[in-house]
């Protein structure tokens, strides 16, 4: 079977890869289209993304310090920083990349 | 209430008694979709002589009501939740109706289980402390998981009251059983100053409450602690209080020659 794209999103309150992941994202397109059942997950699968690195994950995006200014600098809103890792596997299912 | 404004909700073990749930439960098979006429008194809405409108009226139901929006609050929406035996859910964490940038202010929204809901049923799951953080709904569906979520497991008769902006969503049903929850959103009338027991607002275990940590705060602990001494400022009518390192004090304070007070100001 071919080796697809599994991508793990780790959110983080700092941006550095040393950040504690604070919130989690798995987008496994090596098993479907959809996540069609969530299982909770107390804690994330790995501490930072170093630690996800250290396990073969490979780094495609990682976020930067935001600037502030004095109107929104204590503005909450989403998470602030993230980082974006890709691991290749094997196709689990070749039907699953039709489902709709 | 401070911990209302620290993590925004709370959970009330067997508000409504067995047999009225029964009688609720009954009330909200038959499915009526629709809501009453949005923003209109509670008490002239809301129905009378039904299991649904007596649950409401309970003494102790209205007396949490009165404690967070105050008497005579306004009716906003409601809706029967139902999610059928074996209907999973994936990601959708959001939060209710639309990006809300209001200060000192805030709508409850009281989700009675009229049945047991165990783990596995799959209660409605909230991320504590998110209720300052402002998005668009549902774009938080992006957030599959995150560290400090819990979800309702009570027996029937249990009830949640949440601040409308806490980050939440459902969870999948794995019993071969319905799952049920009834959600009723108020409004206040009046600002939501000292509508509660006041008795204790010197207890220092309150600064402890307003600094919870829920485990997703990271370096944001110290900004979400500056909204939640903002808010507390304003619905305990203390609008100088901060407590620990006073970090509201950091961006209020102005020596007088600059046009400040010397002194810690409210802003």
């Amino acid at each position: 079977m071919p080796l697809v794209q599994d991508i793990l999103v780790l959110f983080q309150t700092t941006p550095g890869l040393d950040s504690d992941a604070i919130g989690w994202s798995r987008y496994e397109a090596s098993k479907g289209i959809r996540i069609s059942d969530l299982v909770d997950e107390a804690d994330p699968p790995y501490l930072n993304a170093m630690e996800a690195m250290r396990d073969g994950w490979q780094v495609i995006q990682m976020s930067e310090v935001k600037p502030r200014s004095a109107d929104d600098a204590y503005e909450d809103g989403p998470l602030p920083y993230q980082t974006v890792l890709a691991k290749n596997r094997e196709l689990q299912d070749e039907k699953a990349k039709l489902k709709k | 209430m401070a911990q209302f404004v620290a993590s925004g909700y709370l959970k009330f073990d067997n508000m409504v008694p067995k047999k009225l749930c029964k009688a609720c439960l009954v009330e909200m098979a038959k499915k009526k979709r629709g809501y009453y006429t949005v923003g209109t008194p509670f008490e002239e809405t809301w129905p009378k002589g039904t299991a649904l409108g007596d649950a409401f009226r309970l003494p102790k139901v209205k007396g949490l009501i009165d404690s967070l929006v105050g008497p005579r609050p306004l009716y906003d929406h409601h809706a029967a939740h139902f999610v059928g035996a074996k209907k999973m859910y994936g990601p959708n964490t959001h939060q209710d109706s639309v990006i809300d940038f209001r200060e000192n202010y805030f709508d409850i929204q009281l989700s009675l289980f009229p049945a047991d809901t165990p783990d596995e049923m799959g209660g409605t799951f909230l991320i504590p402390g998110t209720h300052f953080r402002n998005v668009r709904t549902s774009e938080i569906t992006f957030y599959q998981h995150m560290r400090g979520k819990v979800w309702a497991s009570c027996n029937a008769g249990s009830m949640y009251v949440w601040n409308t902006r806490v980050w939440h969503g459902a969870r999948s049903n794995h019993t071969r059983r319905d799952r049920f929850m009834y959600k009723l959103r108020l409004n206040p009338t009046r600002p939501q100053i000292r509508n509660f027991d006041t008795s204790d607002l010197d207890d220092p275990k309150i600064a402890e409450i307003l600094s919870t940590n829920h485990g997703w705060e990271g370096n944001e602990h110290r900004y979400e602690m500056m909204r939640r001494v903002r808010l507390w400022r304003f619905v305990s009518g203390q609008p100088n209080y901060d407590f620990g390192e006073r970090f509201l004090r950091r961006i209020e304070y102005l020596p007088p020659d600059e046009g400040g007070k010397g002194v810690a100001v409210a802003i």
